[in-house]
């Protein structure tokens, strides 16, 4: 056995081979004491294993304990661990809305397109729709948890934490900015601006960051009696500015020594030089659509008028930077940091380089700084390219590498980073807002191509998602919105996810059916019940056995379980367990093309009632009905054969009527006929005789010739 | 087809859980303004089935109703079948596993709603494979269980034996399954089942339903399979059944084998609008009505009746009338209770891992 290696007693279960030097073994206790004989490894639900481990048998024969086998599921990765399995079913469920929502437009706009030999599908409401689906799918990955509330008091804290930010909604709303808003590529720097605020402590587990240093200063920020005279707060200070939080900048200025009542008028100048720069601060000139409210900065929409007041407010730096207050203030802490801060505000690099940690914070105060008036994708991916030679880094953030791929403008390098950085579900999802706005991109990953079996690189990332989807029990029910927008494979994968579903429970049979009626796969629905029917046979439950069978119009099978049924019926039709055969007669029906050769039954059980209630051998109208069933079942073809002679032993009562002959001459001809054909088939080797008296064949045959006579005599 | 939004104001919250949910049911409160609800959780990720006790706060700060566990108890297999009795002092939850075994379940709501297996019967022969359906007889002792194995079991509880004793009423031996059940009175109750049929029980008689109602009314369309069976206290010749092709109907005792259907297929001369095409997971009657007495409805007609359904739709359906629509989810709507003590309350669990909770004013 190749699996197992020679110390299976301890548990290890890997072989080792030289080849993989990185291999890493890991122990997998499966609580076995005797040795390993088989193994078997499987796929269950989702990236686990499923391994049986099966234990040899004891040489003695002795039953221990530990003897057997186990079943060990073994998990593989470790998942997100920034987003548990829950919070990624939730996502799973909340994406289909808006996915099935934007196919279905799409679809209509194309029609239309179609329709109106309009050049261009994507006019008016599409950048509406693409926008919806991504404010929709934007607000699903929202954490759940609870946001800390910060200890300190509001008026130290300068950092408020809110949601806990995550990478996945991060690198949403970059492929958002990019590709869903209307292009307005203008406002892209300012867009990236808000995102790092949002999103740099992302970035802190790997890299130093802005947010940590913040985050470090804040909790040393209690104990500090005098924070001027601490060099980490202007270095803090400049760092924020450096990245545009104005906000906590000046909340932090405000926090200087000579704020405070008592050292006002000894420091007046002092004083007067932090404030300055607070305003010369929250002035600052941003080009950018709207500012939320409370933010600080003035807010420009025209390029001219931006420009005029951004000329003004450096003026007004170099004004004070060249005043001769500086001499005058003696704290030399707060000269050199208030000074290295008007560097940062007038764009010097050196200043912008030191204050900021990463490429980055530093590419972003360059767009704050130095050239707020960048424009183009090109512009900005030669400014990333210089921050990166100027900060290197030795590893790389996944979201890092996803900024770097929208900015040079390749799609598949996109397409990479999402998927290796976050996952299936990203990428199905963003190859909407990829090919959104780009005739390009479209192209990319529309183009049937032959290495992928003919589909398009769309197609296969939304069959990859469909079977990430299909693999857990739980998420399986929505693999089929994905599947039918796959225009090559959809379908027949769809059939194959149906056909494999579990058929022992009916909540979830009933849903497999559900879908089956909503995409119209008919055979695929009469397989499942074929399927169920023959599995509830199997297991006992006939009642349930037979209606899937007759739902899914089996002929065949209803026909060879009719046999089986016989066999059951000749020994257990009873008086007494008629009521448990009622029910499975009344599930049939008198529909014979649904019953199959189950048809008898509904008969036999009409013949047995009648002939019970003439057992006391007088009720005359009774006898005539027993007759016309009798008469009816044995000229019935799907009446077995063997049931001939119990049906004609169990009428002998009626044969023997005492009144008057109940049987006129041509029903007692083609009884005798039959009875007859039945002597002649005892004669064949596969005949089954019935549990009846030795003596029954002639007793019927001397009933029958008897009610011969007596009813030519009565004619 | 009406929407409820437009006629009468109708808040919906959408509680996510992050796990399955087999079954929900209000439990009977100990003061008016207590709100508790017993939760059938599976966990897909440990593969652990439970039971939760949760005390719903329905307008807290935040304004959207709040879910808070009380207590917690492991099944030792998912549920399949979740009832409440609501006129003890303390409820009692009646609760059946796939596995074939029966748990009845007390809560202590005064303190803490601190849960207790109080009786079990999880022996071989109870059940051969899951438990189909259970019910508990209001403030009775009694419970009656069936399944697709075609047994109608009755468990009886008195005392604290922890061991439960329960009588086979009925064993169809596989011939009949049945997927449905519901008492009518201390002695009667109804069970449903494949091909739309109802069976008409009496404890008193033995050797079989009493009376039958034939399933093969809709004869030549599709058949189907009676998911959830009510009965109204006041109309106890009545049974409500809902089941597969988006059918509800009514059966009354007194017109013999003639279906009132109130909604999808089988007569096709239903009046109103198709309301769904799939499976109908559960009906009860609606006894939130503005009408100030039910006495004033025709006995011949059908009380208004609230459904669930496979395509999401959780509506409620009056005899003649255009059915008015409260939930129309994109998954859907497996199970729901409505509040017996504040019926303007529903509470229903979603295909997708979350609770929905109805506010009807």
């Amino acid at each position: 056995m190749p699996g197992v290696s020679s110390d299976s007693a301890r548990g290890a279960l890997v072989p080792l081979s030289p080849e993989s030097p990185g291999a890493v073994v890991y122990p997998l206790r499966h609580g076995l004491k005797s040795p390993i004989s088989r193994l078997s490894i499987s796929w269950s639900r989702g990236n686990s294993l499923r391994v049986s481990v099966f234990a040899a048998p004891s040489s003695d024969g002795s039953v221990n304990d530990g003897d057997g086998g186990k079943v060990v599921e073994v998990k593989l990765g470790g998942g997100d661990g920034e987003i548990s399995e829950a919070h990624w079913r939730r996502i799973a469920y909340g994406s289909v809305s808006p996915f099935a929502l934007l196919q279905s437009r799409k679809n209509a706009v194309s029609t239309l397109s179609k329709m109106s030999m309009n050049s261009s599908p994507y006019d008016g409401d599409w950048w509406d729709y693409i926008m919806e689906y991504s404010k929709d799918i934007n607000a699903l990955l929202v954490n759940q948890k609870s946001a800390s509330v910060p200890v300190l008091d509001d008026t130290k804290s300068v950092i408020t934490k809110g949601e806990e930010p995550t990478s996945l909604k991060a690198a949403w709303e970059l492929l958002e900015m990019f590709y869903a808003e209307k292009p307005s590529h203008s406002w892209l720097p300012e867009r990236l601006v808000d995102w790092l605020a949002d999103y740099d402590s992302l970035f802190s587990g790997t890299h130093p960051t802005v947010h940590s240093k913040l985050v470090d200063f804040q909790k040393e920020f209690v104990n500090l009696q005098v924070v001027e005279d601490d060099p980490k707060y202007w270095e803090v200070m400049s760092s924020a500015l450096a990245v545009g939080w104005l906000n906590i900048v000046v909340k932090m200025l405000r926090l200087h020594g000579s704020y405070q009542l008592d050292q006002l008028s000894n420091r007046e100048t002092e004083n007067g030089l932090v404030e300055a720069v607070a305003v010369l601060i929250s002035k600052m000139p941003r080009m950018r659509l709207e500012q939320e409210a409370g933010k600080l900065g003035e807010c420009y929409k025209a390029k001219p008028d931006f420009v005029k007041a951004w000329e003004k407010w450096r003026g007004q730096i170099n004004k004070l930077d060249s005043s001769a207050f500086w001499f005058q203030c003696a704290h030399q802490q707060t000269r050199e940091g208030l000074r290295s801060m008007l560097q940062i505000m007038l764009g010097n690099a050196n200043s912008l380089c030191s204050a900021t940690y990463n490429w980055i914070e530093l590419y972003i105060s360059h767009f704050l700084y130095m050239r707020p008036l960048t424009v183009g994708l090109e512009s900005m991916y030669s400014l990333a390219q210089k921050s990166i030679q100027l900060k290197p880094m030795a590893s790389a953030h996944r979201l890092m590498g996803l900024i770097i791929g929208i900015l040079g403008e390749n799609t598949e390098v996109v397409l990479a980073e999402c998927l290796k950085g976050f996952g299936p579900w990203m990428v199905a999802h963003a190859i909407e807002l990829l090919t959104a706005g780009s005739d390009h991109a479209e192209m990319l990953l529309h183009e049937e191509r032959q290495n992928l079996g003919g589909i398009s690189i769309e197609e296969l990332h939304r069959l990859v998602y469909a079977q990430v989807l299909s693999s857990f029990p739980l998420t399986w029910q929505i693999a089929p919105i994905y599947l039918i927008s796959c225009m090559k494979h959809g379908m027949i994968l769809l059939q194959i996810l149906l056909s494999k579903q579990p058929v022992q429970d009916n909540q979830l049979l009933l849903k497999s059916i559900e879908i089956c009626r909503l995409y119209e796969l008919h055979s695929v629905t009469s397989n499942i019940m074929k399927i169920a029917g023959v599995h509830h046979w199997k297991h006992g439950r006939k009642g349930s056995g037979v209606f899937w069978l007759q739902q899914a119009r089996d002929e065949y099978r209803l026909n060879r379980i009719a046999l089986q049924l016989f066999d059951s019926v000749g020994k257990t039709i009873s008086d007494e367990s008629f009521k448990q055969w009622e029910g499975l007669i009344q599930l049939l029906g008198s529909d014979s093309k649904t019953a199959g050769g189950l048809e008898f039954l509904h008969k036999y059980r009409d013949f047995k009632k009648s002939l019970r209630q003439i057992h006391d051998g007088k009720a005359t109208d009774p006898a005539r009905q027993a007759v016309e069933s009798l008469i009816s079942l044995m000229k019935n073809p799907s009446t077995p054969q063997r049931f001939w002679l119990p049906l004609l032993y169990d009428s002998l009562k009626l044969l023997n009527w005492k009144e008057r002959p109940l049987l006129n001459v041509s029903q007692t001809n083609l009884l005798l006929n039959k009875l007859q054909e039945l002597s002649m088939a005892r004669l064949r080797p596969d005949f089954i005789e019935s549990e009846l008296p030795p003596q029954a064949l002639n007793s019927v045959r001397l009933a029958l010739g008897t009610n011969l006579g007596r009813a030519i005599l009565e004619e | 087809m009406a929407f409820a939004e437009s006629q009468n104001p109708l808040r919906v919250h959408r509680i996510p859980q992050s796990r399955y949910i087999d079954a929900v049911r209000w439990l009977s409160p100990v003061s008016p303004s207590d709100r508790f609800a017993a939760i059938a959780y599976f966990d897909a990720d440990t593969n652990s089935p439970s039971i939760e006790i949760a005390y719903v706060d329905p307008n807290p700060q935040s304004s959207s109703p709040t879910l808070t566990p009380q207590s917690s108890w492991t099944s030792p297999s998912r549920i399949s079948s979740l009832k409440t009795a609501h006129s003890t002092p303390q409820p009692l939850l009646a609760a059946a596993t796939f596995s074939g075994s029966l748990h009845i379940l007390a809560s202590d709501l005064i303190n803490g709603g601190v849960m207790e297996s109080e009786a079990t019967v999880s022996e071989l022969g109870f059940h051969s494979g899951p438990v189909s359906a259970v019910d508990l007889r209001e403030g009775g002792t009694e419970c009656v269980s069936v399944g697709e194995d075609g047994r109608v079991n009755l468990v009886c509880f008195v005392g604290d034996s922890s061991k439960l004793s329960y009588r086979r009423i009925f064993d169809a031996n596989g011939l009949v399954g049945y997927t449905a059940v519901k008492w009518a009175s201390p002695s009667e109750f109804a069970t449903g089942g494949y091909g739309f049929g109802i069976q008409w029980w009496d404890q008193r008689t033995s050797g079989g339903p009493v009376l039958q109602f034939k399933g093969n009314w809709c004869q030549g369309k599709t058949s189907g399979i009676v998911h959830s069976i009510d009965i109204h206290p006041s109309r106890k010749h009545t049974c409500l059944a809902g089941g597969s092709s988006g059918t509800v109907f009514a059966w009354d005792r007194r017109a013999a084998q003639q279906p009132i259907v109130l909604s999808g297929a089988g007569t096709g001369e239903a009046p109103n609008s198709l309301l769904s095409e799939s499976e109908v997971w559960e009906v009860q009657y609606d006894r939130y009505t503005r009408r100030s007495n039910i006495s004033n409805i025709s006995s011949t007609r059908i009380l208004p009746v609230m459904i669930c359904s496979e395509d999401g739709i959780l509506a409620v359906i009056e005899q003649g009338e255009e059915p008015l629509e409260l939930l129309a989810e994109p998954c859907a709507i497996n199970s729901f209770d409505i509040d017996q003590q504040n019926p303007s309350n529903v509470i229903c669990s979603l295909e997708w891992e979350s609770l929905a909770i109805l506010t009807r004013s």
